[in-house]
């Protein structure tokens, strides 16, 4: 079921795309996304594969255990974030995309040489909780709501402003009473976990986990989600998700031409649209009811 | 003067590299008092605000708030003890709205608080608007609006009339005098424009250098022989040596 498991994969990326969103809107570029992601598949992948009494043999894998994997991974990916973040995020600019880039890279060649991980070759025949694609679809979408949800709590609490304060001007914002190495943790902490939550739906779904996934390549794929969806509300990274992950499987009838498509469309997004397609400006032209509109708006 | 002050400085001193940006300033604010920090431009008054606000430490020397050292705090921590300021180049939170950014300096939601500090300065009105698309005197206004969120104790202005017309700066002056007396604010301003920290101010302090050259009342400055040779260069001292040939 070539559809069900497509629509699996845009809310995968939709979710790695508020990933990418969440530090940024704190002014934030982390590039650990599929990094975290990689750590929160493996954690599935081992425990599923590895630990006989989780019930792996079963022709469907336990949710609890399944449960279990989540709060593992978030824990994982937290305590990770916290080690690359309380160092780097006490300095002001752009240090921290470059200590993610370098966090990556120590994942993918740790992942790669070690036995216990599989190496190259990664972990197979990882057992499935869900029957069938329905059952991730649920599972991703309840994940992605939980998320929007959060993000639109955010948007008019304390801490999203404060979020937004750094964003705009951290020294103006410290001078304001922001504690901003505080909050630029805290969205790094979220971008972490959110990003390790859906690497153990999606290692499950892919049913195989290696290395690659947390490669530089992924890296910009899931960046790409944000300029092209826009960074300003939380339904920009989502649309962004969820477009740029199905449009080279669209693109196929276009046979090879369908990579240049798809580059052009990364391209030409930020010339037409510098801010990303979803926009508050956007918003207000948009005929919503007017409720919706200002909930949405920040 | 017999109480104690609200916020001393105590000997501070600021090198950055090979430049003594300040030389062991002291002085102290009584509660209240509207107090002026004039000099030159360079002479270390904006440092001086950075160091009292947390956003450079010192090399050398104590800030102290009600006695209690304060140098090397983080601005944030700073800030929560009631001290809040402006910036000399606005720096406001440009994506945000006019309320949001009143807000960031409240810590919390709270909209009728909000709206009624961006009333004080007649900005009710653009309270949904973004900063960005605000007029230069709006902008200035909603910086102090902001400053004023957090209901300090003092307030520190860098160059609030810099960019304002002379009506403008009219008003400013009455504005600062009004809240200073309505919230029992204390206020410490850097100003450029002499006149206006004349009447504004209760006592002022003259930077030359890094270095405090004169302090005191309005009238005593004024007549100081060492601040009008920081301002006139040399005016009434030596006469200039003659170049030979």
């Amino acid at each position: 079921m070539p559809d069900g498991s497509l629509l699996v994969q845009m809310l995968i990326g939709a979710l790695l795309g508020l990933s990418v969103y969440l530090p940024l809107a704190a002014g934030q570029l982390s590039l650990a996304t599929p990094g975290f992601m990689t750590v929160g598949g493996y954690v599935a992948a081992l425990l599923s594969t590895r630990v006989a009494a989780l019930g792996g043999a079963e022709p469907l894998y336990p949710l609890p255990w399944l449960l279990l994997e989540l709060v593992l991974a978030a824990v994982i990916a937290l305590a990770l974030a916290l080690v690359v973040g309380l160092p780097v995020l006490r300095l002001r600019g752009i240090y921290l995309a470059i200590a993610t880039i370098a966090l990556n890279e120590i994942l993918r060649v740790l992942l790669l040489n070690s036995s216990w991980t599989g190496g190259a070759v990664g972990i197979f025949a990882i057992p499935q909780p869900f029957g069938d694609p329905l059952g991730y679809l649920a599972a991703l979408l309840l994940l992605l709501l939980l998320a929007g949800a959060a993000c639109q709590v955010l948007a008019g609490h304390p801490l999203g402003r404060a979020m937004a304060a750094v964003r705009d001007d951290e020294l103006a914002a410290s001078c304001s009473g922001v504690d901003s190495f505080r909050v630029k943790l805290l969205a790094f902490g979220a971008s972490a976990v959110l990003a390790a939550l859906t690497g153990v739906l999606a290692a499950h779904f892919f049913n195989t986990w290696n290395a690659r996934q947390g490669s530089f390549d992924a890296s910009i794929t899931t960046l790409a989600f944000v300029v092209f969806g826009g960074s300003r509300l939380w339904l920009g990274p989502v649309l962004g998700g969820l477009v740029l992950t199905a449009l080279p499987e669209l693109l196929r009838p276009v046979g090879d031409l369908r990579l240049v498509v798809f580059g052009a469309v990364i391209l030409l997004g930020p010339l037409l649209f510098p801010q990303g397609v979803v926009t508050p400006a956007l918003l207000q032209r948009l005929p919503l009811p007017a409720g919706w509109r200002r909930r949405l708006l920040p | 003067m017999s109480l104690a002050p609200l916020l001393e400085l105590r000997d501070v001193s600021r090198r950055f590299g090979g430049l003594q940006a300040l030389d062991g300033v002291s002085f102290a604010l009584q509660a209240g008092e509207i107090f002026g920090l004039i000099g030159p431009n360079g002479a270390g008054k904006t440092t001086l605000f950075n160091v009292i606000t947390g956003v450079t430490r010192p090399s050398s020397g104590q800030v102290l708030w009600k006695e209690a050292a304060i140098e090397g705090l983080p601005p944030h921590r700073i800030h929560r003890l009631g001290l809040a300021r402006t910036f000399q180049n606005l720096r406001l939170f440009d994506s945000l709205s006019c309320l949001d950014n009143v807000q960031v300096g409240l810590g919390r939601s709270d909209r009728r608080r909000a709206l009624e500090l961006l009333a004080l300065f007649g900005l009710q009105d653009r309270a949904a608007e973004a900063a960005a698309g605000l007029a230069y005197g709006d902008r200035r206004r909603l910086e102090m609006a902001r400053a004023l969120a957090s209901s300090p104790q003092l307030l520190l202005l860098d160059e609030p009339a810099a960019g304002l017309n002379p009506t403008e700066k009219q008003e400013l002056s009455s504005v600062i005098r009004r809240l200073a007396a309505e919230l029992r604010l204390t206020v410490l301003i850097i100003e450029h424009h002499v006149p206006l920290m004349m009447q504004l101010c209760d006592r002022l302090a003259v930077l030359n250098f890094g270095r405090r050259i004169a302090l005191g009342r309005p009238e005593q400055v004024r007549h100081d022989p060492l601040v009008i040779e920081a301002y006139l260069g040399g005016a009434g001292g030596d006469p200039p040596p003659e170049v030979s040939p």
